[in-house]
């Protein structure tokens, strides 16, 4: 853990020594982050009440999806770019050292982007927390807390997953790219307003519902507007850590079979 | 002690057909024609303890995928490594403390990083103990000159100098054993030469075992004890420098100026390569006679005003076995 520490800390200097590179950056991560809000917040005014959820309800889910999104980003997020780490033959150089490959890749740099994108979601987060109408109970605070580790781990294992294919075909980032765009889009709403079908995709399919969906459901008292039973959506961070373990087996799989990145 | 053994490797790549033109695309697309093509094809080799080895063969021999076996990054498709009695794919990260490896096209070091970070990142990640890191560190910039450039990051480093911070990052945990895809690659000639001393330090002093690729022939001569020649993926030589010489390199020629102009030049053992009045050119004949044997052979039969020795260099012994094998497989 100390070693990790450490990587990360030279890899934080690095990127300071680029000082406006790392203020564009970060003043980027946040814009981003805005624009989303700026986005929900229009979408909020206008048709408040969104599938029978108050505004203040749907701003946590937001918030916590941001939120869990941002941690991602921070902590796992460097898995999205497996791509380039293969391109670039870097999966050779830690194949050749004693530490679990994975782990190598989420240390090849600091993600900026992550700092902004973070700053934004804390804040709104914070102001969702206090706005909401729920009764925060100590139970309740330990279940917001384990459900943004679950998103964070739902999103791990989706990146995870793109990661492992990304190993062997770099071309699947394509993919990725969709995918975030995707999660942004649909992430911060309550989903049972969309069709039937597209819900599902986003439970079954793509793990999006455990992110935050399900669990703000569960704190705000709207089970009863979920296409999935209760316990289910109680269950998400499970979820989310069971798809996060899942895809950490696709990715040992997936690196045995490396074959690596054209001759040199 | 043997560090090394490879026994039959053989690896296959899986790739895609393309056909050509935008149907042929199509047509791949839908029934994509998979090819199979075996970049190794059953080496066996052995290298022992403290021991250079060359390997060698003309470009896509198989020889950086031999490598890459050999250091636990591709799993074999068949055969078997041992690496200081290990099997590199299935035991990666203890192998991994045995072994340091240099591919010279590609930096293993943070691109962002300045090289002395990188290094203190690799003594964390190896456990090395501080003292032994300063002394190593030391050594090596007293033998690479490393610390010129050492405080700047990985991406502003010309690739002479980068090369030079890899070979650093792959012996700063002590490895026994080390792979060197071509190391000197983008080096100029004085850097070279440092390098060169560099690895002959690694393995008389430090008593590493060394495998090496490389396609500069000065450094097969000053360095390699022993040569492996690949080709196609097939292993056709495995031996001394002198010995190659004397299977692919006895094409020397000797030419001389005959004090009289007999109607048939013949000498025993020799070939005429050249006849032009007085002036002959014998190579060797169906035995591998030495430029001197043939010498006094031709002296003992003719009297001779003028003579010039042309012995093959490495690079044309390299060349004479390389088309020999080609003329083997076709
Ligand atoms: N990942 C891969 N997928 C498909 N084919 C590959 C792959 N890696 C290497 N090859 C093929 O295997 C053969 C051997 O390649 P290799 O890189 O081992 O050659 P090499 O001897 O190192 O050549 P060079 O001297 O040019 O470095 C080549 O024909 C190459 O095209
Ligand atoms: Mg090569």
């Amino acid at each position: 853990m100390g070693l990790v520490w450490r990587i990360t800390r030279l890899n934080f200097r690095a990127v300071l020594e680029y000082r406006a590179e790392f203020m564009l950056k970060v003043a980027v991560g946040a814009a981003w982050q805005i624009s989303v809000v700026v986005f929900a917040t229009v979408l909020l005014t206008r048709f408040p009440g969104m599938g029978g959820w108050a505004t203040s309800d749907v701003l946590l889910l937001a918030s916590m999806r941001l939120l869990s999104h941002g941690l991602y980003v921070l902590l796992l997020g460097r898995v999205t770019w497996t791509h380039i780490v293969v391109q670039l033959g870097q999966i050779d150089a830690f194949m050749l050292r004693p530490m679990p490959v994975y782990r190598q890749v989420q240390l090849a740099f600091f993600n900026v982007n992550a700092v902004g994108d973070l700053l934004v979601a804390a804040s709104l987060f914070v102001g969702a927390v206090l706005v909401v109408d729920v009764d925060w109970t100590p139970a309740r605070i330990a279940y917001l807390v384990v459900a943004l580790v679950g998103g964070v781990l739902a999103e791990g294992a989706i990146g995870t997953a793109l990661g492992s294919a990304a190993l062997h075909a770099p071309a699947t980032a394509y993919w990725s790219m969709w995918l975030d765009e995707l999660m942004t889009a649909f992430g911060n709403y309550p989903l049972h307003i969309l069709p039937g079908l597209v819900r599902d995709a986003f439970t079954f399919v793509l793990p999006l519902a455990f992110v935050a969906y399900l669990p703000a459901a569960v704190l705000t008292g709207h089970l009863e507007t979920l296409a999935v039973p209760g316990w289910l959506a109680v269950a998400s961070p499970l979820i989310g850590l069971l798809a996060y373990l899942a895809s950490r087996l696709l990715w040992k799989r997936s690196l045995r079979a490396y074959k690596g990145y054209g001759g040199t | 002690m043997d560090a090394i053994i490879a026994r039959d490797l053989t690896k296959t790549f899986h790739t895609i057909a393309r056909r050509p033109g935008f149907v042929g695309g199509l047509k791949s697309l839908v029934a994509p024609a998979r090819i199979a093509k075996t970049a190794v094809d059953g080496v066996s080799f052995s290298v022992r303890e403290g021991e250079l080895l060359a390997l060698l063969g003309p470009n896509g021999a198989g020889k950086s995928t031999t490598i890459k076996m050999l250091t636990g990054i591709l799993v074999p498709t068949s055969g078997e490594v041992r690496v200081a009695g290990l099997e590199p794919h299935r035991d990666r990260e203890r192998n991994a403390r045995t072994i340091g490896a240099v591919f010279g096209q590609r930096t293993q070091l943070w691109w962002d990083l300045p090289a002395r970070d990188s290094l203190a990142i690799l003594r964390d990640i190896f456990d090395v103990e501080a003292e032994e890191y300063r002394r190593r560190l030391a050594e090596f910039d007293d033998l690479l000159g490393l610390s010129e450039f050492w405080d700047s990051r990985i991406r502003h480093l010309s690739l002479g100098q980068r090369v030079r911070c890899d070979l650093a990052a792959a012996l700063i945990h002590d490895p026994k054993i080390v792979f060197l895809d071509e190391p000197t690659i983008g080096m100029d000639v004085v850097v070279k030469e440092q390098v060169r001393e560099f690895l002959r330090h690694q393995v008389e002093q430090r008593g590493r075992t060394v495998v090496l690729t490389t396609h500069d022939m000065t450094e097969v001569n000053r360095l390699a004890e022993r040569i492996v020649l690949i080709n196609h993926g097939r292993l056709f030589f495995d031996g001394s420098l002198t010995e190659l010489r004397r299977q692919f390199g006895a094409t020397w020629q000797v030419h001389v100026t005959l004090a009289d102009a007999p109607a048939d030049v013949a000498v025993p053992g020799l070939r005429v390569l050249r006849r032009d009045g007085p002036r002959v050119a014998f190579g060797p004949g169906d035995g591998a006679t030495s430029t001197h044997e043939a010498l006094r052979l031709i002296i003992e039969r003719y009297a001779i005003t003028d003579l010039a020795i042309e012995e093959n260099d490495l690079e044309d012994v390299m060349r004479e076995a390389y088309l020999h094998r080609e003329q083997m497989t076709a």
